[in-house]
C-alpha cells in the first residue's frame, strides 16, 4: 500500500510543478538561413540583404543560484550574462547556402562563473573552443539531442574543443556551477545573426526572393516576419518580441 | 527487477514531463525572491537490518520527498533563507530557517543565525540526493548508534546488550521506552545558534556556536551549554581540496542531571569529533574521502563501569566517473569501527563494527532530471541481520 502511495506521489509531483511552471523554454531547432557582418553596413550588398533592429520588449532575468540554504555562507561573486542579444535567422535558405565550406572557429569563454558570450551562434561543422578564464574549476557539458558532449573538469589556462556536427540548438551548463548556462545554435545556412547589445542585425547576401525570418530569445523563437528581398539593395525590417 | 521497471516507467514519463518543468530557481520580485525544489523518490528493497533507517520509521532507501528552499534577498547585506521538507508525503519539517548577514557586501564574509548549516563534515550534503553520488548516506552521517540523549545505560552490559540495535534502542536509566539512537554525524535536521564564514583566498573557514551536539542538533537547547563547532578547507589547487573539521559540546540531557551520582551535571558529558577529508577531480574523475573520529563520554553508574569514553571511528572513500555525457559510475566504501569496552562477558566493541559498499549507476534525463540504479552491500559484526545487500532506484528532480 505504502509503494502505491510512493507511486502515485511522485507521479503527481511532476504533475503540481508542470502547472506551476512559469515559462517553458521550448527551443525549436533553427531550420535552416548569411552571416551577419555589420562591418559591411554601409555597402551594398552584391545579392541582397536584411537589415533591422530586434525590439525586446522584456529582457530575461539572469539565472540565479539556487538558494544555498546548506552552505554556511554565501558565494562569491559572478558576472552576470549579457542578455540583451537574440539571434535572427531565415527559416529557410536556398539550396546553394548548404554548399560545404571550410570550418570555422568559435569561442565560448568561462569567465567569473559566466559563459561569455551568452548565446554564439555557428555554423555546422563549427569547433566551439571552451577555455576556462577562472582560477576554479569547470566543467562544460551539454545533454542537447543536437550535441551531447561533456568536457570533465579542467582548470585555468586550458580548454577543451567540441565541434558542432548538426543544425539546432544546444544548451551549455556547467556540472559544478548550476547557474552557468549559454546558448549555442548551430545553422545549416549562413543567413544568421547575433544582435548586438542595442538589438541592430545583419543578413547580407541573401538571394533575392521571399523568406521568413525569425527573431529567436533566450531558448524561444518569438517572432516570425515573411520579407522580400531584392538584388543589391537592403530590405529593413523592425521585429518586436514581446 | 522491480526497481528496474518502475526506474524505466518513471524515466519516460521524466522526459516527458521534463520539457515543462522549471529547469532553473525561480526568481520573483526582480530576484528579491528565489525558490528551488529537490524533488525525489527512492524504491528500494525492505531493509530488514534495518541500515539505512534514519530512525524507526524511515529508511533512506524508501522515501519520497519534497524540499523547497526559499532565500529573501532584502538587501546586498541581509538574506532569509529556508527549507521546508515533506518526507515519506506526511512529514513536514521546517529544515532550515536563518539569516544570513554579509556586514561588507564586496567581501566574502557572512553571519548566520537561526537553525543554521552543518559546519562539520565534508558529506552533509549527501542528504540532497542531487548531490549525492549514490542513493545511500554515509554510515557515519546516517547510521543509528545506540546511545541516545536521554537515556544511558547502567554498565557496560546494558550498553553492549544494545549492540547493533540503534533503531530502536532502551536504556534502564532516563526515558527508558524505546526509540532510535543517534548517528554519529546528524544530517537528518540543522542544528540552531550562530555561524560565521569566510573566505580568505584558497582558504575556507566556518564556526559556529549551536544549541545541540554533532548527533543531536536542536532547536531548543537541552543541556545549558553550547556546541562550538568549525571547518577549515584548503583549495591546494584547482582539482584538489583538503579539509578539516572539529566538534565539542555536551551531548546528553539536563533530565538526566538526577539520575547522576555525586552532583555531576549531564552537560559535563561532552562529545568531541575531528575528521580530515580531501577531494581530487580531474576529467571524468571525482574522489573523496573522510576520515573521522568522534567520543562520547558517559557517567560511569555502575559495574562492570563505562570508565571511559566510548569512541567510532570512520573512514569513508567515494568516487565517480563519468562513463558518458550524463551517465556515470559511481562508488562508496565506508565503514564504522567502535572502541572496546570490558563487560561481564569479555571484551567487545561496544558497538557492532559495519561496512558498507555501494555502487550506482546514474543516468540524467535532462540537466536536472536524474535517474539512479543502487546495489549496497552491508556486513555488521553484531544485531540481527549481521548482512545484506539491497537494490534500490531513485529519480530525483531539482531546479
Amino acid at each position: 500500500m505504502r509503494g502505491a502511495i510512493s507511486i502515485v506521489a511522485i507521479l503527481l509531483v511532476p504533475l503540481a510543478f508542470a502547472m506551476l511552471s512559469l515559462e517553458a523554454t521550448h527551443a525549436p531547432a533553427p531550420a535552416a538561413g548569411f552571416l551577419g557582418n555589420r562591418a559591411g553596413q554601409s555597402s551594398r550588398p552584391a545579392a541582397g540583404g536584411i537589415r533591422g533592429r530586434l525590439d525586446l520588449r522584456r529582457l530575461a532575468g539572469p539565472t540565479e543560484r539556487r538558494p544555498e540554504v546548506a552552505e554556511p555562507g554565501a558565494g562569491g561573486p559572478r558576472d552576470l550574462p549579457d542578455l540583451r542579444r537574440g539571434v535572427v535567422y531565415l527559416e529557410q535558405a536556398p539550396r546553394a547556402a548548404f554548399d560545404e565550406r571550410e570550418p570555422a572557429r568559435a569561442v565560448m569563454d568561462q569567465r567569473n562563473e559566466t559563459f561569455v558570450p551568452h548565446v554564439l551562434a555557428v555554423m555546422v561543422g563549427t569547433v566551439v573552443d571552451f577555455p576556462n578564464s577562472d582560477r576554479t574549476y569547470h566543467n562544460v557539458f551539454s545533454l542537447s539531442r543536437v550535441k551531447r558532449f561533456d568536457l570533465g573538469r579542467y582548470a585555468a589556462g586550458r580548454s577543451k574543443s567540441v565541434r558542432m556536427d548538426r543544425p539546432g540548438i544546444v544548451r551549455v551548463f556547467c556540472d559544478i556551477h548550476s547557474h552557468m548556462n549559454a546558448f549555442v545554435l548551430v545553422f545549416a545556412h549562413p543567413f544568421f545573426d547575433v544582435t548586438d547589445a542595442s538589438g541592430r542585425f545583419e543578413l547580407a547576401e541573401v538571394p533575392p526572393g521571399t523568406y521568413t525570418v525569425v527573431a529567436w530569445y533566450e531558448g524561444e523563437a518569438r517572432a516570425t516576419r515573411p520579407v522580400t528581398v531584392t538584388a543589391g539593395d537592403w530590405t529593413d525590417l523592425e521585429m518586436v518580441v514581446p | 527487477m522491480r526497481p528496474l521497471i518502475l526506474l524505466a516507467c518513471l524515466a519516460i514519463a521524466g522526459e516527458v514531463r521534463a520539457q515543462s518543468l522549471p529547469a532553473e530557481p525561480v526568481s520573483v520580485a526582480n530576484g528579491r525572491f528565489v525558490f528551488g525544489a529537490e524533488v525525489f523518490a527512492t524504491f528500494g528493497d525492505e531493509d530488514p537490518g534495518f541500515f539505512n533507517y534514519t530512525d524507526y520509521e524511515y529508511s533512506a532507501f524508501r522515501n519520497v520527498r519534497l524540499a523547497v528552499s526559499t532565500e529573501l534577498r532584502l538587501s546586498r547585506r541581509l538574506q532569509v533563507l529556508a527549507e521546508l521538507r515533506l518526507d515519506h508525503g506526511d512529514d513536514l519539517s521546517p529544515y532550515a530557517l536563518f539569516v544570513r548577514v554579509r556586514p561588507w557586501p564586496d567581501r566574502r564574509f557572512d553571519l548566520q543565525v537561526g537553525r543554521v548549516p552543518p559546519s562539520f563534515g565534508a558529506f552533509n550534503k549527501t542528504v540532497y540526493a542531487y548531490s549525492n553520488l549514490v542513493i545511500g548516506q554515509p554510515l557515519a552521517y546516517q547510521y543509528l548508534l545506540s546511545i541516545k540523549p536521554d537515556a544511558i545505560p547502567g554498565n557496560a552490559d546494558d550498553l553492549l546488550r544494545m549492540r547493533g540495535r540503534g533503531w530502536l534502542s532502551d536504556f534502564p536509566v532516563g526515558v527508558t521506552r524505546s526509540s532510535p539512537g543517534l548517528p554519529v554525524v546528524n544530517t537528518a535536521r540543522f542544528d540552531t545558534g550562530v555561524q560565521v564564514h569566510g573566505v580568505a583566498g584558497p582558504v575556507e573557514w566556518t564556526g559556529a556556536v549551536t544549541t545541540g551536539s554533532l548527533s543531536d542538533p536542536r532547536v531548543g537547547d537541552n543541556n545549558g551549554r553550547p556546541q562550538f563547532s568549525t571547518r577549515i578547507v584548503a583549495q591546494l589547487a584547482p582539482g584538489l581540496r583538503i579539509g578539516g573539521s572539529a566538534a565539542h559540546g555536551p551531548w546528553l540531557d539536563s533530565a538526566l542531571d538526577g539520575a547522576i551520582p555525586d552532583g555531576v551535571r549531564a552537560r559535563e558529558f561532552t562529545q568531541s569529533a575531528v575528521a580530515a577529508d580531501v577531494e581530487l577531480s580531474q576529467g571524468a574523475w571525482l574522489a573523496r574521502a573522510e576520515i573521522l573520529r568522534s567520543a562520547w563520554n558517559l557517567p560511569a553508574l555502575g559495574t562492570p563501569a563505562i570508565d571511559a569514553p566510548i569512541v567510532a571511528r570512520s573512514l569513508i572513500v567515494e568516487g565517480r566517473y563519468r562513463l558518458w555525457p550524463g551517465v556515470s559510475v559511481s562508488a562508496r566504501g565506508d565503514g564504522l569501527w567502535f572502541s572496546d569496552v570490558a563487560g561481564s562477558a569479555g571484551v567487545q566493541p561496544w558497538e557492532a563494527n559495519q561496512r558498507r559498499l555501494e555502487t550506482a549507476l546514474s543516468v540524467s534525463i535532462t540537466r536536472n532530471l536524474i535517474a539512479k540504479l543502487a546495489w549496497q552491500r552491508n556486513l555488521r559484526q553484531g544485531g540481527r541481520v549481521r548482512r545484506d545487500s539491497l537494490i534500490a532506484a531513485q529519480l530525483v528532480y531539482w531546479f
